[in-house]
């Protein structure tokens, strides 16, 4: 008997598992050896865990929650019939009413196999009764048994009444309008997400704070890093097309891109090969463009490789991804400057000044930071190859926006302010009210904290002839503090 | 009732799997109206004096209390009594406004149920408690159960948390007392419970309609009436329409039953106060005064209300439940113009591991409990079952 006698194969059930992954998990040994053991690294389970739980095989089968419980059920007569003597300890869900201080209660409950009856006789109305979990030993509570639920649903967040015997109608998302844009900003995006929410998430961040930005951008550079492994191969077919010109530094960069680890790894953090990079500026963008399209046929192998398998390969791409994510990232970022040689010379300045107030050094801050983060992430979100772009376009808005921001504008600030005047009834009445009021002393900070640091402060308050009122000063001041500040607080982290 | 509704099917699950397995639909919402209105708060100002409120609540009780003790007494007052010669008026008799007038409720053909569930008591830090809580979401989104009660369960057309989804514990004032240097890393231990009451939002929003009214230990305001959680807390489960954020105490009208209820610190407070140790008991009583929650702003705290007072019961609910309460308690009352109210004092789901269900059509109430098994459990104690 195998996977596909289930009545579930590639033309049914759709959402599961497709056969072959199933044999690949060993689920199609599943009947034939007492395989509910833990077994690290094979076998039907994952090793923490050692019961099946009906919801368990629901989300990882993808059948319907009665199925599987039919199916544990079958599983467990056909097993005690054998008489193989393996031990299978089975959990029930008991439910019914029965009369309690004048109410007919109903009862939900999950009871050991062997105080079945016993509960089944004390109920009124028995309602319903199947398999709720096998395990191979006895449980002495059912704490277990929600942390195997837990644990699954957790995987499963986003479709969590798909194999549910009820389907509600009106549980439709709302759409993006109603949802106000804060709540896309949110950092715990579930690891299964359909690709075009990630992209849609991504084209939403575009103008908000550049933290979440990175934190979607981070996944994608590691599908790109699979993205690339996977089609090493067509990379090398497409280098043969170019120039020789191209073919050169293709060598040079694409040098990086190779598996071999040790290598990767001394080039990236190797002066030599960031120079590299540098200099070649303009072969950069070609390369980039090459990416691109590489890209469109690449998303087509996409599919195939968001399986949860890739995350054991994960662990070995860890280091190259972090290669590749700069690379990705700097590419985009020398793509968005007009003065390349400017861009340089900030990048240049970001290796050495991480602690520069710009929203773009807070990207590259993150990556050698926490190399187990890539780990850690879950490696299914996907590559959409039309959002580099539309990400790139809304990029170089917010700099932009910043700088004039802080020189043009006058900011209104609501402020509360208590109001007193004589009402209908001739009494007086003091009613605090928010008003707007122009005010310039909190523009001076802002404007102080956006510009760079290699240009003085006196030259930023040069630029402002009329403000000259101890605003300036102030905000100097508060400048030098803040300055201070920073340094103070970096004292304290490296104790 | 939902039991018997359940049983009528035919089991089928301890058999071999079948090709096809029956999914039922959700019945759909037919009428709903969210009343709540006069709970919501607008600008506010703390500017006015206690005296203030209870005048505006005088004036506003005045014409039913003339109404009633007219009716009662022939007269004008409604407390009855003579004044002493020592100045002192000698109460002889008193009356209370009596229930509002009532709407009948249309009839429904089929049987409908709303679920009322309180006191989640999630982030107590007790496991017992959370293996209830996901059986009850279980039965409730159709997972557990054989046919019979899945088809049951989709004619659970609402859901209603009424109040303390997080629990006490995760109100720590630690980070008050303490210094801001050992405090500065810690996370509020809410935190982690928000997170949880949203992954149980989004599994019940996904399958059924919730309203979510907040309690006395839930991150909103402390005065009554309470306003709703904020949508940002719950990422996952807003994006779904279903899950309704909803005020303290809150009125809707479900499939033209008219719902009023509160998390239950009206009650409470009563109970504090007073000699009265039923909370159902108390309920009534409220009901009989016609207002919700008489002790505030005196010893609970509530927002000012001048110029109206939406504790005053309009009009007189067809169901009336409050939450919180130590045990389940349900009893149908009638009013001497013909109304039927159904009474629910909704127990405490984290040391009772019950909710209630409500038959909409019959107006009646079942308890539902949700129990796991443990060591200690010899005979079935946890189940209640025992001798």
């Amino acid at each position: 008997m195998r996977a596909c006698d289930w009545g579930f194969g590639p033309s049914e059930g759709g959402g599961g598992l497709d056969p072959s992954a199933c044999s690949r998990m060993g689920l199609v040994q599943w009947r034939r050896s007492p395989l509910l053991v833990p077994q690290a690294g094979r076998g039907l389970l994952p090793h923490r865990q050692i019961q099946v739980t009906y919801k368990w095989l629901s989300y990882t089968l993808g059948v319907h929650v009665n199925q599987a419980k039919q199916m544990l059920y079958d599983y467990v007569e056909r097993k005690r019939k054998e008489n193989s003597g393996a031990q299978l300890h089975v959990t029930y869900l008991v439910s019914g009413s029965l009369i309690q201080n004048g109410h007919s209660c109903h009862k939900v409950a999950v009871v050991r196999e062997d105080k079945l009856e016993a509960v089944k006789s004390k109920l009124a109305v028995t309602a319903s009764v199947h398999v709720y979990s096998i395990q191979k030993a006895m449980l002495k509570d059912s704490g277990p048994l929600f942390n195997t639920d837990y644990d699954i649903l957790k995987s499963n967040l986003q479709n969590c009444s798909k194999f549910s015997a009820i389907q509600c109608a009106a549980a439709v998302p709302r759409a993006p309008a109603e949802s106000s844009s804060s709540e896309k900003l949110e950092q715990s995006d579930p690891p299964v997400s359909p690709e075009m929410q990630a992209s849609d998430e991504l084209t939403t961040n575009g103008h908000g704070p550049p933290v979440p930005k990175q934190s979607s951008q981070q996944p994608k550079g590691i599908m790109g890093m699979f993205a690339s492994k996977a089609a090493s191969k067509a990379q090398d077919a497409n280098k043969e097309t170019k120039t020789e010109a191209k073919e050169v530094m293709n060598a040079s960069s694409v040098g990086p891109k190779a598996p071999g680890k040790g290598n990767v790894i001394s080039n990236f953090f190797g002066k030599a090969a960031m120079n590299k990079l540098k200099v070649n500026l303009d072969s950069e963008q070609e390369v980039k463009e090459e990416k691109k399209v590489e890209q469109p046929p690449l998303s087509v192998t996409e599919p195939k490789l968001a399986a949860p398998v890739d995350l054991k390969k994960s662990s070995k791409k860890a280091e190259p991804v972090r290669m590749q994510q700069k690379e990705k990232k700097r590419r985009k970022q020398m793509e968005l400057s007009d003065d390349e040689t400017k861009e340089t010379e900030n990048m240049k300045k970001k290796r050495r000044r991480i602690k520069l107030p710009e929203s773009d050094s807070s990207e590259d801050e993150v990556i050698p930071d926490s190399p187990g983060a890539y780990e850690a992430e879950s490696p299914s979100p996907p590559p959409p190859s039309p959002s580099p772009e539309p990400v790139l376009k809304t990029e170089p808005e917010p700099p932009p926006v910043k700088g004039s921001d802080g020189e043009n504008k006058r900011k209104r600030k609501r402020v509360l302010k208590s109001k007193t005047f004589t009402d209908e009834e001739g009494c007086m009445v003091t009613e605090k009210v928010y008003e707007s009021e122009s005010c310039t002393d909190s523009e001076e900070e802002l404007k102080m904290k956006t510009s760079s640091v290699h240009r003085p402060p006196a030259m930023a308050v040069k630029k402002e002839p009329k403000e000259e009122r101890k605003g300036p000063k102030k905000g100097t001041a508060a400048m030098g503090k803040a300055n201070r500040q920073v340094a103070i607080t970096g004292f304290f982290q490296r104790k | 009732m939902f039991s018997e509704q359940a049983a009528q099917r035919a089991h089928t699950l301890l058999s071999p799997p079948s090709a096809s397995n029956a999914t039922f639909a959700r019945v759909p919402v037919v009428t709903y109206t969210n009343s709540s209105q006069p709970f919501r708060l607008g600008e506010r100002s703390f500017s006015r004096q206690y005296a203030h409120i209870y005048a505006t609540r005088l004036i506003q009780m005045r014409p039913f209390l003339v109404s009633r003790a007219q009716q009662r007494w022939g007269t004008v007052l409604a407390v009855l009594g003579s004044a002493g010669d020592d100045g002192k008026f000698l109460v002889e008799d008193h009356c209370f406004a009596g229930l509002a007038p009532q709407k009948p409720a249309c009839p429904l053909d089929t049987d409908r149920f709303v679920l009322l569930v309180s006191g989640l008591g999630l982030g107590g830090g007790g496991g017992e408690s959370l293996l209830g809580t996901q059986l009850l979401v279980d039965v409730v989104t159709g997972q557990l159960g054989d046919e019979g009660e899945q088809c049951s369960a989709a004619h659970v057309s609402r859901v209603i948390l009424a109040g303390n989804l997080l629990s006490h514990n995760t109100q720590s004032r630690d980070s008050i007392n303490k210094a801001k240097y050992l405090t500065k890393k810690t996370q509020a231990a809410s935190v982690e419970a928000v997170k949880m009451l949203d992954e149980i939002l989004l599994q019940l929003s996904a399958s059924v309609p919730v309203d979510v009214m907040p309690g006395e230990f839930d991150p909103t305001n402390y005065t009554l009436p309470q306003q709703p959680l904020h949508p940002c807390m719950f990422p996952l489960a807003t994006a779904y329409s279903t899950l309704q954020l909803v005020t303290n105490p809150y009125q809707a009208t479900i499939d033209g039953v008219r719902f009023l209820g509160t998390s239950g610190q009206n009650v409470s407070d009563i109970f504090r106060y007073s000699s009265m140790e039923d909370h159902l008991e108390i309920l009534e009583w409220t009901l009989q005064v016609r207002h919700i929650s008489p002790t505030a702003p005196d010893t609970l705290g509530c927002y000012p209300f001048y110029k109206t007072d939406p504790f005053i019961f309009p009009e007189c609910p067809h169901v009336y439940f409050c939450g919180n309460t130590p045990s389940f308690g349900s009893k149908i009352i009638q009013g001497p113009e013909d109304q039927t109210v159904l009474l629910v004092a909704v127990p405490d789901f984290s040391t009772t591991q019950t909710a209630c269900l409500v038959n909409l059509r019959s107006l009646a109430c079942q308890p539902i409990s949700f129990s796991g098994f443990g060591a200690e459990d010899e005979d079935l104690g946890g189940l209640g079952l025992g001798p």
